[in-house]
């Protein structure tokens, strides 16, 4: 029998997916997004990983979510109008063609390929104690190397976001 | 408890749906947002198969941790990448940010 839980979740995650993509306003779309992301993080909350849920929640809706809000409301002052055009109507039938045949074949392989049920155990929570331990054992190789990726990122960031005075390029908006 | 094949599937719907808006939207923040929803579908299937192996892989949970991560900062290059955009063509417009066609 279908979980409750687990069919309202999968149906915001996918639903909000989609007005993420097709809302008239973008702000409505990124409030959208936030919407799915949450439902993924409800969807780690019933496979056990709550703390992967929380971190989910505090990085992707807090964080990333909050700088596309930013990045739209930045892009639309000063454009004054929305950006966002008329999409042809060619591309997106070809847009729904070339994702529902990918889908179709992912869900195919999946149905037809994945091991029969596999017996997962009935109730199970990350031990979060063995898992910062391997975090910090097994993979602190990766662990720095996502320090410097994360250093990179600041870096790359102020020097794409800095607004060079002398030279900026007459004419154009900024 | 859910079969694994319906977390797979969702998943699968998701990244369908992630495809359709990066082959069929012009804004570049709809694109940025297309791109979020695929990872998030690879990271359902990491959690949902290191659940349902038997006795759970811990190394699952690791890996999102670090794909999360890795989306954010992506997210942040991204977002800057469409402010420069912005800034020197005026248009987010990927299908007329064109100016390095041959």
């Amino acid at each position: 029998m279908p979980d409750i839980a687990f069919l309202a979740l999968s149906g915001l995650v996918i639903a909000s997916a989609i007005f993420a993509l097709e809302a008239k306003e973008l702000i409505y779309g990124a409030v959208g997004l936030a919407f799915s992301l949450i439902g993924v993080a409800g969807l780690f909350v019933l496979l056990g990983a709550e703390y992967l849920a929380m971190f989910q929640v505090a990085v992707y809706v807090g964080a990333v979510v909050v700088l596309i809000l930013f990045t739209i409301m930045l892009v639309q002052r000063e454009s004054g109008r929305i950006v966002e055009e008329e999409e042809p109507g060619r591309l997106g039938r070809a847009g729904v063609l070339v994702a529902g045949l990918v889908a179709l074949a992912v869900a195919g392989a999946v149905i037809i390929l994945a091991p029969v049920s596999p017996e997962a155990p009935e109730s199970y929570r990350v031990p979060l104690r063995e898992l910062g331990v391997s975090l910090a054992s097994s993979y602190a190789v990766a662990l720095v190397i996502l320090g410097l990726l994360i250093g990179a990122t600041v870096l790359g960031g102020l020097t794409l976001a800095k607004i060079d005075r002398e030279e900026k390029p007459s004419g154009t908006a900024q | 408890m859910e079969p694994l094949s319906s977390y797979l599937i969702v998943s699968s719907a998701l990244l369908g749906i992630g495809i359709y808006g990066l082959v069929s939207k012009r804004n570049a923040i709809r694109l940025l947002f297309s791109v979020e929803l695929i990872v998030n579908a690879a990271n359902i299937n990491f959690v949902a198969f290191a659940r349902y192996s038997n006795p759970p892989i811990l190394s699952g949970w690791d890996i999102v941790f670090y794909s999360v991560a890795a989306a954010a900062m992506e997210a942040t290059v991204g977002l800057a990448l469409i402010l420069v955009a912005f800034r020197l063509n005026g248009t987010i417009d990927v299908r007329r940010l064109n100016r390095l066609r041959g």
